[in-house]
């Protein structure tokens, strides 16, 4: 198992390397220069100049790429002497550091915190950026998932029982609607209707975070509120699969002999249901969604943008806007290593279940 | 199971009865949604519009704009010019306090200095700060790497200039010129950018970057009005809604004040065809259009030199000309925009500089006129001419297409080419479109602005004449002009210049923009200034409990 688990690691490692490069050069041959975007209209050639120098762009490709490693790797070589250099141990760029040992007369070995560099057009740490980002989708898309697993599964039991019910074609013409209905255009309805129609009654905003300020800058306070219309659309899809899921699970264990036997006994019908039938039913249910949670990060984007959830994908459309390369790069890195890390996690679960994936 | 389902009730149960804010009794504070986000509050950075607003509230410099784009005393009470135009020399107040925070000893702030300015000028200038806006002072005289600021005393500031520039106190009044103390930049580094201190009406709160900022009073601010110190407000409050619907949503509920533009997702939602609030909103909020100094404009590359173009047949100056008489800009003004904005038949200087005149005609829809230079220019009825290619963004394909439909009526097969910004705008700076679509927000308030984008020495990527038109008898008017410190000579010199630039048509003008502002009706002292500035510093909030 180790030595499984140490080749899968070295994998990932590779993999990750290749979206370096990939996402270094990719951006450095896109047409159209970042320091135009900075300056607007006033972009003549020596401020275009001055900016490029100031972001380590007047190097030849080469040396800003291996300059990028530099930076991102957690073990680097800088420059502790001289201010002047690209590679001085600058505080203001470096957050977190250790020197191990001098390699030259002005040279350390360093080990670090990744850093991602500084927005171009904000000129913040990019690693902040996307951290702040990060932890408001991966809130959201658990409280969709959540409240998608939780209303999904009691409506499909209520589908199962009452088979063939108003309810449960009621519910069926809803989970096909609510799996075919765009992302976007459901968002727009759910803003429309429950905060600005309804807002009166439902006291719900059209947009807002999970932390908002007071008018008078007296502090922030947790606005839990505006999270439900966010997840709920984010969780409509979802939802609309857990309940077709459930209900098709639930009536195919009901229909086994054991359910029959467990009648026969005189066992009543909520703990057939919720006792034995319930139980079984959940494996499908269990192995869909582990697989949504991580497209549920991706596909938040426009429900982001819409609700104006400050979440990684907000921050995305946001740096491509403005050419904002840091930030994009930064932000494919960061996905690329969590896919990579579920990717692994994946790997040893299964691992675990099947011992026949070890061997090969 | 069961333990599930009363989880999650108390997790709705939480969700509802979240902490609302706190009351506010009688304090006022100001709205407003910024929906391309503020990127930093260190006036260095105060390039767009959006940064531009929230900076103009924190930060003074020594000269401010009128509402009339005329300069007025700020920190600095008076001024002096050199009778050769070189030498500025300006008196500062002396009761002028940067605000109150931590970076001073005791919390309390400053009085300014020259030192101040010149340090602040100075910032500006230098390279490792890399401000957008250091080509403000390309004008000051310089010795080696120094500029020529001068603090000869607390109260005294002096600058000189490499050449006389009449337009250059206008520069002053930008953000960039704000006066800052260095004692804040020595504390925050390039935090300064999330922590500003200055000496304006409002001072930095709190920013949670991406969801609001919040400015307060200056209670120490140093302007009166009527015998009342400045601002009325308590506060000012920015939200940062990305998606323009949603608050366009917010601004009808009353949760802002004031919206500034229009979006086309809800453009006839607001306004009739001619450019009026629709009836059933006047009793909610009211609508201010002025005149904004922005040219919208479709650029020709003229050099017969550049390889973009040659055998184009935009090189000929009767093509040119045809086209710019081959659609009619009244009716585009109405049907695309709503009557929003004035259309370009006057040249490039926008309707609103002080220059600006609106007694020449340069061209008008004129079919027949247009048909004959083409003619001339060798394509009757647009026979052997190869097809132009017009470069733009999505955002005004709509304007390029109704010009594509009236041009095509005389002849002139125009082909449309949609491209991102960033890449246009980097073919454009490099000379590889022949026609492309730009416009010109001025940065200062004199015609200078608009007409050094035809001056010979500003080739792009230089300098910002993308066009690439060069006339000796033009740059020698420009000279002249900026030779001239007194006003009505040199903009009888503007005049001239103008003349030639249209008729060589280098461009094809659109329109000139006006500023839109929707205002809730119980604020009143929200004005409008042709350089779209949003003052607040006036503003009064009639609170209804």
């Amino acid at each position: 198992m180790g030595q499984f688990l140490l080749k899968r690691i070295f994998y990932g490692f590779l993999v990750l390397i290749g979206v370096i490069v990939i996402n270094f050069f990719l951006f450095n041959i896109l047409p159209g220069d970042p320091a135009r975007m900075m300056l607007g209209q006033r972009a003549d050639i020596a401020s275009v100049e001055a900016i490029n120098k100031d972001l380590g762009r007047d190097k030849p490709v080469l040396t800003q790429f291996f300059n990028y490693l530099n930076d991102l790797s957690p073990l680097s070589i800088h420059n502790a002497k001289n201010p002047e250099s690209y590679w001085y141990l600058d505080p203001q760029k470096y957050t977190a550091f250790i020197k191990l040992i001098p390699v030259s007369k002005s040279s350390v070995l360093v080990l670090k915190e990744p850093y991602l560099r500084r927005s171009y057009q904000s000129k913040k740490q990019v690693g902040e950026i996307l951290m702040e980002g990060f932890v408001n989708t991966i809130i959201l898309a658990v409280v969709a998932m959540a409240f998608a697993i939780f209303f999904g599964i009691i409506i499909g039991i209520i589908c199962a029982v009452k088979k063939n019910s108003f309810i449960d074609r009621a519910s069926l013409v809803f989970s096909v609607l609510g799996m075919s209905l765009p992302s976007f255009f459901a968002a727009i309805l759910m803003a429309w209707i429950f905060a600005f129609l309804l807002g009166r009654y439902t006291g719900l905003n059209m947009t807002g975070s999970l932390f908002s300020v007071d008018d008078f800058g007296r502090g922030e306070y947790l606005d839990l509120k505006n999270l439900i219309l966010p997840a709920i659309t984010l969780g409509i899809r979802p939802l609309a699969i857990v309940v077709e899921l459930t209900r098709n699970s639930l009536l195919e264990v009901l229909s086994q002999d054991y359910i029959r036997t467990a009648k026969a006994k005189g066992l009543s019908n909520f703990r057939i249901l919720m006792r034995h039938a319930l139980k079984n039913a959940m494996n499908p249910i269990v192995t869909a969604m582990s697989g949504w949670l991580a497209s549920l990060l991706a596909g938040a984007v426009f429900i982001e943008y819409i609700f104006d959830w400050k979440g990684i994908g907000l921050v995305i459309v946001n740096a491509l806007e403005k050419y904002d390369f840091p930030v994009l790069m930064g932000a494919v890195l960061f996905i690329s290593i969590i896919l990579v890390i579920i990717n692994i996690l994946v790997d040893i679960i299964y691992g675990m279940l099947d011992p026949r994936v070890r061997v090969q | 199971m069961k333990n599930i389902f009363y989880s999650v009730l108390i997790l709705l149960m939480v969700l509802g009865c979240s902490r609302g804010p706190g009351k506010n009794g009688n304090k006022t504070v100001f709205r407003y949604n910024e929906a391309a986000g503020i990127t930093s509050l260190d006036p260095a950075y105060a390039r767009d519009q959006a940064n531009i607003w929230a900076t103009h509230q924190i930060f003074n410099g020594l000269v401010q704009l009128g509402d009339h784009l005329e300069i007025l005393p700020c920190i600095a009470k008076a001024w002096a010019i050199s009778s050769d135009g070189k030498e500025y020399c300006f008196h500062l107040r002396q009761d002028v306090y940067f605000h109150s925070t931590p970076v001073f000893p005791a919390g309390k702030g400053r009085r300014v200095v020259a030192a101040d300015v010149l340090y602040s000028f100075s910032r500006i200038t230098d390279p490792s700060v890399a401000s957008p806006g250091s080509w403000i002072f390309n004008y000051v005289e310089k010795t080696g790497a120094k500029y020529s600021f001068l603090a000869p005393d607390d109260s005294t500031f002096i600058i000189r200039l490499k050449q006389p520039f009449p337009p250059f106190l206008g520069i002053l009044t930008t953000l960039y010129c704000s006066v800052i103390p260095h004692e804040a930049v020595e504390m925050y580094g390039t935090d300064f950018r999330k922590n500003p201190v200055g000496t304006g009406p409002f001072q930095f709160m709190m920013w949670k970057e991406g969801v609001k900022l919040v400015l307060i009073k200056n209670p120490a601010y140093f302007e009166f009005e009527n015998g009342s110190r400045l601002p009325f407000l308590d506060a000012v409050a920015i939200t940062f809604l990305a998606d323009k619907q949603s608050a366009f949503l917010e601004f009808v509920k009353g949760k802002l004040d004031f919206m500034s533009g229009i979006d086309p997702s809800y453009k006839d939602e607001l306004l009739t065809r001619d450019g009026k609030l629709k009836p059933g909103f006047n009793s909610k909020f009211r609508l201010i259009a002025e005149p904004y100094l922005n040219t919208e404009y479709l650029g020709f590359l003229v050099d017969p030199e550049a390889s973009t173009v040659k055998k184009n047949p935009v090189v000929n100056r009767k093509v040119r000309q045809a086209i710019n008489l081959s659609f009619d800009r009244a009716k585009m003004i109405e049907f695309l925009r709503n009557n929003i904005g004035t259309p370009g038949l006057y040249g490039m200087i926008p309707k609103g500089m002080p220059s600006f005149d609106s007694t020449t005609i340069h061209y008008n829809y004129d079919p027949e006129k247009a048909r004959k230079l083409l003619a001339e220019a060798g394509y009757p009825e647009g026979r052997g001419m190869p097809p132009v290619t017009l470069s733009t963004t999505s955002d005004y394909l709509d304007i390029c297409k109704y010009l594509q439909y009236k041009a095509g009526e005389i002849g002139i097969e125009i082909r449309i080419d949609i491209s991102p910004p960033a890449a246009l705008k980097e073919m454009k700076a490099q000379a590889k479109l022949p026609f492309f679509r730009a416009s010109w927000i001025a940065d200062y308030p004199d015609a200078e602005n608009y007409l050094s984008l035809f001056y010979g020495r500003n080739f792009s990527p230089q300098g910002p004449n993308y066009t690439h038109f060069k006339n000796p008898g033009f740059d020698q008017l420009y000279e002249k002009a900026m030779a001239s410190v007194n006003d009505s000579v040199r903009f009888g010199y503007y005049r001239q210049m103008e003349k030639l630039i249209m008729e060589d048509a280098p461009v094809v003008v659109l329109y000139y923009d006006q500023v839109l502002r929707f205002v809730q009706n119980n604020v009143e002292g929200l004005g409008s200034d042709p350089m779209n500035l949003l003052t607040l510093k006036k503003v009064k909030k009639v609170v209804v409990n």
